[in-house]
């Protein structure tokens, strides 16, 4: 029924488009969800006690796996065949889909750091891009309420870079472990202070979700919902109400948009047939990422609007932003032959380094803008691919060497801000179609100064805690060379932005098209800027808050 | 032979080389050469087999592969009987049996290794003329040295050539040989430990299932971590979650 019939529909099936028909069908309303990938069941279809010996190549990554062999990924990558993207000249940009139900909520890494004060409003303490159309006061309580729903596990601090969740709301952080509690003593040497991390992670049992049995790695994805994904969570409660209806192998290729800015339609490829077909809503929510949706609002165009939908800013597209990206790794010789213990956990940080630079940032004794923190990569990791690399010659002094050196390796990765600006963003190459026949995204980018400089400040920091640990640090490299490419830390946002006018963003902060009567956009799209904390949890709060209001706007007859 | 005995050998000749690739060659079929196969290898001072393999173009498993059912790549294999006798007598020789863990020969591990150099993936397409040339070298060597092939040479003799590229700073003459051997051997290390022996081996505890909360560290390795901090001049970090 609701599939004949619905009262919105939702294109995508990830993080946003999930907890808008979570939302709306909690509210009552008929939601029809079209997902470009195939169906996905994490019950039936995870690797989750298999080990690398249980892999092809010990499960490393290739180019039809890359992030390994078990990773949650279908039919996506950096690479879909037979739907490519380009880069313009002198561009490196990297774009990772998963063509399946829940899209990147299988394999995310689930860290859940909410936004602060200073993330919302940017603009007004530097000058710098543009600030959120409301405060961080404004969205605490749906923080709350989606850490709630999510499941979080993490402990409030105090610290200023991470803004306390209310009492009763996160679930327990597990124990540190023993080189995480060596890097946090570290930091503390140098006035940084270490913080429990929050992750999208189950202590605690949630609905008909078990908690963390401590063994398999989230990355695989999680059969018994332990690790946040919206196949386990989101949509099993969606589809409960009997009010959800999911379409997949639907890919969305354009909306039909009335003289009134109403959108009639959303046509899609049956990606079975061949086929176009369409449906419609009373209202429409897109969700299918930063950079498909804003590919969809652009491949919208018509004689009415050549620029495509909802784009009378001209802000489509532009403001792509993903996060900095840099890391450095060193061995710690106090940690060679420490004693072994299991370091599972959650498979993922317990504990990591916030950022820590808002007083030297405000007496402007820093070269940079806005912030980054540390994840760390350390412990007595299940043996892999690479386990024993880097080690040199033979026999019993080659093993002896392996297992003293096992666990004794620490790295540091850097995850930043980073502004928008001019060279960066995406628009339609009309050269190039996918096999399915729509115009695919040219993506143009160029890292600014603010972010070289910050990775060089984060390279530095990282020199100094591997020296602090008694390590002996790499040469550092130049921060062109050590910054990742665009689109690879896969943060990307920013392409219908919302703000405060119609003259320069996409959406206002309900994530309603100004332009549009009916369209909202609940995926990162929206952000109007990309703070260092990884952005998924806030995703969701946006898309939560913005899906209520919808669901407020369809009760009242008004959308 | 010992890393410095080697300079006092007689260098080979460019004729003897070409026999002993011809030979070998000869019993590699899964390997299609030309009929003049043996004129396009191309020998220097360190007889270095310059190998022109065609291409593996066999399809990969795809991004949409059985997760839970597949454990080994669907594509076909590419190495030699002969070839696969060379990797388990290296892998015997990389990680031999100590006490009751096996060897990584005794685990089979040149099927992973035969797994990875047929992968038709640009990476594992780059290690395989390496270690394929390799293991002709490693034939051609023990012939050169000791009048009989490989797998027919002693125990000592293999690790005599073994011990000249072990290291990446080998000798110039073995520099090719022990970046090729790098490569062998970080897949057939990789594959010991992965197994159940290796892992065990090498210390992994974890992999199971815990009922409640994560345990943290022992005590043992919270009073190493001590010992640790204060060896390094640091004060303990209080996890504000704890307690």
């Amino acid at each position: 029924m609701a599939a004949e019939h619905p009262d919105v529909v939702v294109v995508g099936s990830g993080a946003g488009g999930a907890m808008a028909a979570y939302v709306l069908t909690q509210a009552g309303h008929r939601v029809l969800m079209l997902e470009a990938g195939r169906d996905y069941d994490p019950k039936t279809e995870t690797p989750m006690f298999q080990t690398s010996a249980d892999a092809p190549l010990l499960g490393a990554g290739t180019p039809d796996k890359n992030f390994g062999y078990f990773d949650a990924t279908v039919d996506g990558g950096w690479q879909v065949p037979g739907e490519p993207y380009t880069t313009a000249e002198g561009s490196e940009f990297l774009w990772w889909r998963s063509r399946m139900l829940g899209g990147r909520t299988n394999h995310w890494g689930r860290y859940s750091l909410r936004f602060s004060e200073h993330d919302f409003k940017g603009y007004s303490r530097d000058g710098l891009g543009a600030d959120w159309p409301f405060d961080y006061e404004e969205l605490a309580p749906w923080y709350d309420r989606t850490e709630a729903l999510v499941g979080v596990c993490g402990a409030n601090t105090g610290h200023p870079d991470m803004p306390d969740s209310s009492p009763g709301v996160l679930q327990p952080p597990p124990k540190a472990r023993v080189p995480e509690l060596l890097i946090a003593a570290a930091a503390q040497k140098l006035g940084i202070a270490a913080a429990p991390m929050h992750r999208a992670v189950l202590t605690r049992p949630l609905d008909d979700r078990a908690p963390c049995f401590w063994a398999t790695p989230c990355g695989h994805g999680c059969s018994i919902g332990a690790a946040f994904q919206t196949t386990t969570s989101l949509l099993p409660l969606a589809r409960k109400t009997g009010l959800l209806t999911i379409r997949t192998d639907a890919m969305v290729s354009a909306v039909d948009v009335d003289a009134h800015g109403k959108v009639t339609a959303v046509r899609y490829v049956n990606r079975k047939t061949g086929k176009t077909e369409s449906v419609s809503g009373r209202a429409v929510v897109l969700a299918a990422s930063a950079c498909e949706s804003a590919r969809i609002l652009l491949n919208s165009r018509n004689e009415r609007f050549p620029n495509g939908v909802a784009n009378s800013s001209g802000q489509v597209g532009r403001n792509l932003m993903d996060s900095t990206g840099a890391g450095l790794g060193a061995m710690i010789p106090a940690l060679v032959g420490r004693p072994r213990y299991n370091e599972d956990g959650h498979t993922a940080n317990h504990i990591f380094i916030p950022w820590w630079g808002h007083e030297q940032q405000a007496k402007g004794e820093l070269d940079f803008p806005r912030g980054y923190h540390l994840e760390i990569g350390s412990g007595f990791d299940a043996p892999n691919a690479w386990t024993g690399a880097g080690v040199q010659g033979y026999g019993t002094a080659l093993k002896r060497r392996v297992r003293e050196t096992y666990g004794a390796g620490v790295y540091f990765a850097l995850r930043g801000e980073m502004l928008p600006n001019r060279d960066c963003y995406m628009d339609i190459d009309d050269d190039v179609r996918d096999k399915w026949g729509i115009p695919v995204p040219r993506f143009h980018w160029r890292w600014a100064e603010h972010e070289l400089n910050q990775v060089a400040h984060g390279l530095t920091t990282m020199k100094a805690l591997i020296e602090t640990m008694g390590g002996e640090a790499p040469a550092l490299p130049s921060p062109e060379a050590a910054i990742r490419k665009g689109g690879e830390i896969i943060h990307e946002v920013g392409t219908t932005r919302m703000g405060t006018s119609r003259k320069d963003s996409v959406t206002d902060q309900w994530g309603k098209a100004w332009d549009l009567s009916n369209l909202y956009v609940t995926d990162g799209g929206v952000f109007a800027s990309n703070p260092h904390k990884n952005c998924t949890l806030t995703l969701m709060t946006l898309a939560m808050r913005n899906a209520d209001y919808l669901a407020g706007e369809l009760t009242k007859g008004a959308a | 032979m010992s890393k410095q005995g080697r300079d006092r050998l007689p260098r080979i000749t460019r004729r003897e080389s070409l026999k002993w690739f011809g030979m070998v060659l000869a019993g590699n079929a899964l390997t299609p050469y030309p009929a003049d196969a043996a004129a396009s290898v191309v020998v220097g001072d360190d007889h270095w087999p310059m190998l022109k393999l065609a291409p593996v173009t066999a399809p990969g498993y795809g991004q949409d592969p059985d997760l839970v059912a597949m454990t080994a790549g669907p594509w076909p294999r590419t190495l030699s009987a002969g070839e696969l006798d060379i990797v388990r007598l290296v892998a015997g020789i990389l990680v031999p049996r100590e006490g009751d863990v096996p060897s990584a020969a005794e685990l089979q591990v040149e099927d992973v290794v035969d797994e990875w150099v047929s992968a038709p993936y640009e990476a594992q397409q780059r290690d395989r003329v390496p270690i394929v040339s390799l293991l002709i070298w490693l034939d051609a060597e023990s012939e050169r040295r000791f009048d009989q092939r490989f797998v027919d040479a002693t125990d000592a003799q293999r690790v005599a050539i073994i011990d000249d590229i072990a290291w990446l700073d080998a000798q110039e003459i073995y520099r090719r040989p022990a970046q090729a051997f790098d490569r062998l051997r970080s897949v057939i290390v990789a594959a010991f430990y992965c197994t159940p022996e290796g892992s065990a081996d090498l210390g992994y505890l974890g992999g199971k299932a815990i009922a409640g909360d994560y345990p943290g560290p022992t005590a043992e390795a919270l009073r190493h971590l001590a010992g640790v901090l204060a060896s390094l001049g640091l004060e303990a970090w209080v996890d504000p979650a704890a307690g």
